[in-house]
């Protein structure tokens, strides 16, 4: 997919570049939010922008800002060092779909933004989910895998949705934590990672093929 | 010119201000007695004046103008005697005590008081004007009678009171300054202290405080209050140069672990031996460990910085502790602990619901750490007889010795038997910062006590003031 990548702090936007390149995307690099905006209407159209906050020039909320007047719906990684809950509210605000605190996982940036790409790809409102054989019934509440019923606890259920929707694509601990508990804060235990074992033990036992896939250094990901 | 300092004082321009509202205000009351002082005496005068010239008719209607005259002549010897004038019709003066140039032309039309004055020999020998009225009457027979009284003793006597009158008021004024000076001068002694601190401050020293002299009065209120403002900017600053010194003490080693095993790496690579890739990955895991313990001494640091915890909202306990709950149960069953959540309903917070979560995850992440396998771990929130409101989390591990207690909360203090335990030792001081923000406190007590090797177990309590 095409990303563009506005950071002033070259070292750190080659090495962004670099990996999310090495990640099989096509990587745009703007130096500030002037440029940013320049690229973003001259190269675009782009799948996902990943903009820093704090930039000379035109600052990253301006740019953003800009663009959203401009109509353009563009899903925005914003990064910033600011990592106070109400700075991500106003990045939020200005029209930033996620939120990553600096400095972050290389693994992070990347599962981050496949996941607001892969968003804006299944952007129709849906009712039933597939991966594989496993099916997820949104309105019914209810979880099939080669039809046999699967019984999850609720918030199993909500596990579950944000994973299949973003099949294929890492998810890291953080991503689960912020998407699917809605806290923002780094437990110093493996919390998250007993949901999904508990969760794992439900979709995968009995069944030849083991779907959800712990990903060494990143997190998880669902696999068809 | 400039005045000298003790009448630049603020005290001391308000006692002038008054002062010359005093004095207005004083030669208007002195003003307006003097006129209906002077009215009266002149009215008394009038009167009695009338009076007389009535007697002085009668007397001629009985016995006419010689009769007037022997009874003027007789009333002349009289205490205060009035000035009489009696002229014939053709205008000739017939007797009088005043010489006949004294009031002016008669006329038919004019019978009013008029005013005049009169010469009198005074005691020294001489010559005063005095002042006096007079009402003049045409008698039957066509002489014409003017029957006056010398009102200079009366209007000077009102005039000596007011007189007496202002300078009682001059006294008041002199006084009143004297007296502004004085307050001026305790108040400027008050203020100077204030002003000392503030200086000092200003000067860099935060140790600086006001000496208070148990007056109880207003500045003594402000210096007590200008006292406790100083204790809580020290301690807040306090706080952040210790979470300065905290933060360049604990990332130093890690850092420098950080470095040392990056050139062993570069040595190994060099000299063909060691796995790189192995030795690269330590160096992240490292680096991800300081940037924890930093973003952790950060979120607390801002806490006390900010002396509140931001965007607080009402929410309920129970919502909050039950999320919580459910976050971490499957984390305790995994290492064979019991546990379970006793929650009270109806219970309405107010607070940051995401810094008291990570309060709670905190308290729980300790409690799972240090329980051993079959032990048990209770979240309980329920409200207190004195109206706070408590999170409670009991566990039945080792516990903390009650005097190591106080010591767990500080920042970075870990106790020996948790150096092999994961964590920066910085998740207790978030607790208790997190506590401090909304007002609160962090409690630690014993648990349930020893049962076989079990125990006695920690009970750490999050207590949030009481709302409404």
């Amino acid at each position: 997919m095409r990303i563009l990548i506005v950071e002033d702090d070259v070292e750190a936007g080659t090495a962004m570049a670099r990996g999310l390149g090495e990640a099989g995307h096509e990587v745009t690099h703007a130096a500030d939010g002037r440029q940013g905006l320049t690229a973003a209407s001259e190269k675009g159209p782009f799948d996902v922008l990943v903009v820093d906050r704090m930039m000379p020039n035109v600052d990253g909320l301006t740019m953003v800002e800009t663009l959203r007047r401009q109509g353009d719906q563009t899903p925005v990684l914003f990064l910033s060092a600011l990592g106070e809950i109400e700075d991500r509210v106003t990045g939020l605000k200005a029209g930033g779909d996620d939120y990553l605190v600096k400095p972050y996982a290389f693994a992070e940036l990347i599962a981050r933004v496949e996941a607001l790409a892969r968003r804006r790809e299944t952007g129709s409102v849906q009712t039933l989910l597939r991966v594989g054989d496993l099916e997820m019934d949104l309105i019914g509440r209810s979880v099939r895998r080669e039809g046999k019923e699967i019984d999850l606890q609720p918030r199993e259920f909500q596990l579950l949705e944000y994973l299949m929707r973003n099949a294929g694509t890492s998810v890291t601990r953080t991503m689960l934590l912020e998407k699917v508990w809605e806290y923002h804060f780094d437990p110093q235990t493996n919390v998250i990672d007993v949901h999904v074992s508990r969760l794992r033990s439900k979709i995968d036992k009995g069944f030849e093929h083991a779907m959800l896939q712990t990903v060494r250094g990143a997190g998880y990901r669902l696999d068809a | 010119m400039r005045l000298p300092p003790i009448f630049r004082t603020t005290p001391f321009r308000l006692t002038l201000l008054f002062l010359a509202l005093f004095a207005g205000a004083a030669s208007a009351f002195l003003f307006y007695i003097y006129s209906v002082t002077v009215l009266e005496v002149t009215r008394m005068a009038d009167v009695a004046i009338t009076r007389e010239v009535q007697s002085l008719e009668g007397v001629y209607g009985r016995g006419g103008r010689e009769a007037v005259r022997r009874v003027m002549i007789e009333r002349t010897q009289d205490d205060r005697p009035f000035l009489y004038l009696l002229e014939d019709p053709s205008g000739h003066r017939i007797w009088g005590t005043i010489p006949k140039g004294s009031v002016a032309r008669f006329d038919d039309r004019n019978t009013d008081m008029v005013r005049f004055s009169v010469t009198a020999p005074g005691e020294t020998g001489s010559v005063g004007h005095d002042l006096a009225r007079g009402e003049r009457q045409k008698l039957t027979g066509g002489e014409t009678l003017f029957v006056g009284q010398d009102v200079t003793e009366a209007e000077a006597y009102v005039f000596r009171i007011v007189r007496a009158l202002w300078g009682a008021g001059g006294l008041v004024v002199v006084l009143g300054m004297v007296g502004g000076i004085i307050v001026s001068r305790n108040v400027s002694r008050s203020v100077a202290g204030l002003n000392a601190v503030v200086a000092a401050v200003q000067g860099g020293d935060l140790r600086a405080r006001v000496e208070l002299r148990g007056a109880r009065d207003e500045f003594e209120d402000l210096a007590a209050g200008l006292n406790d403002m100083l204790d809580r900017l020290e301690h807040s600053i306090g706080g952040l140069r210790h979470a300065g010194d905290a933060i360049a003490h604990d990332l130093r080693s890690p850092l420098t672990r950080l470095r040392t095993r990056l050139e062993v790496a570069i040595l190994d690579v060099e000299a063909g031996k060691g796995d790189p890739k192995a030795a690269l990955a330590q160096a992240l895991e490292d680096a991800d460990g300081v940037l924890r313990t930093f973003v952790a001494v950060l979120a607390i640091a801002r806490l006390q910085a900010a002396g509140s915890a931001p965007d607080q909202t009402a929410f309920d306990t129970r919502q909050l502790a039950a999320d919580i709950a459910e976050l971490y149960e499957p984390l305790c069953e995994e290492r064979g602990l019991e546990f379970k959540a006793e929650l009270s309903a109806g219970l309405q917070a107010r607070g940051n619901r995401e810094f008291i979560a990570q309060a709670l995850a905190n308290i729980l992440d300790n409690a799972v750490k240090y329980t051993g396998s079959g032990g048990a771990v209770m979240l309980r929130t329920r409200r207190r007889s004195s109206g706070e409101l408590e999170f409670s989390v009991t566990d039945t591990g080792p516990g903390v010795p009650t005097e190591q207690r106080a010591r767990v909360v500080e920042r970075f203090v870990r106790l020996e038997n948790s150096r092999n335990q994961p964590g920066s030792g910085l998740g207790l001081s978030l607790v208790a910062a997190v506590a401090e923000a909304h007002g609160g406190r962090l409690e630690l007590d014993e648990g349930p006590g020893k049962v076989g090797d079990m125990g006695p177990g920690l009970r750490v309590a999050l207590v949030l003031p009481r709302v409404g």
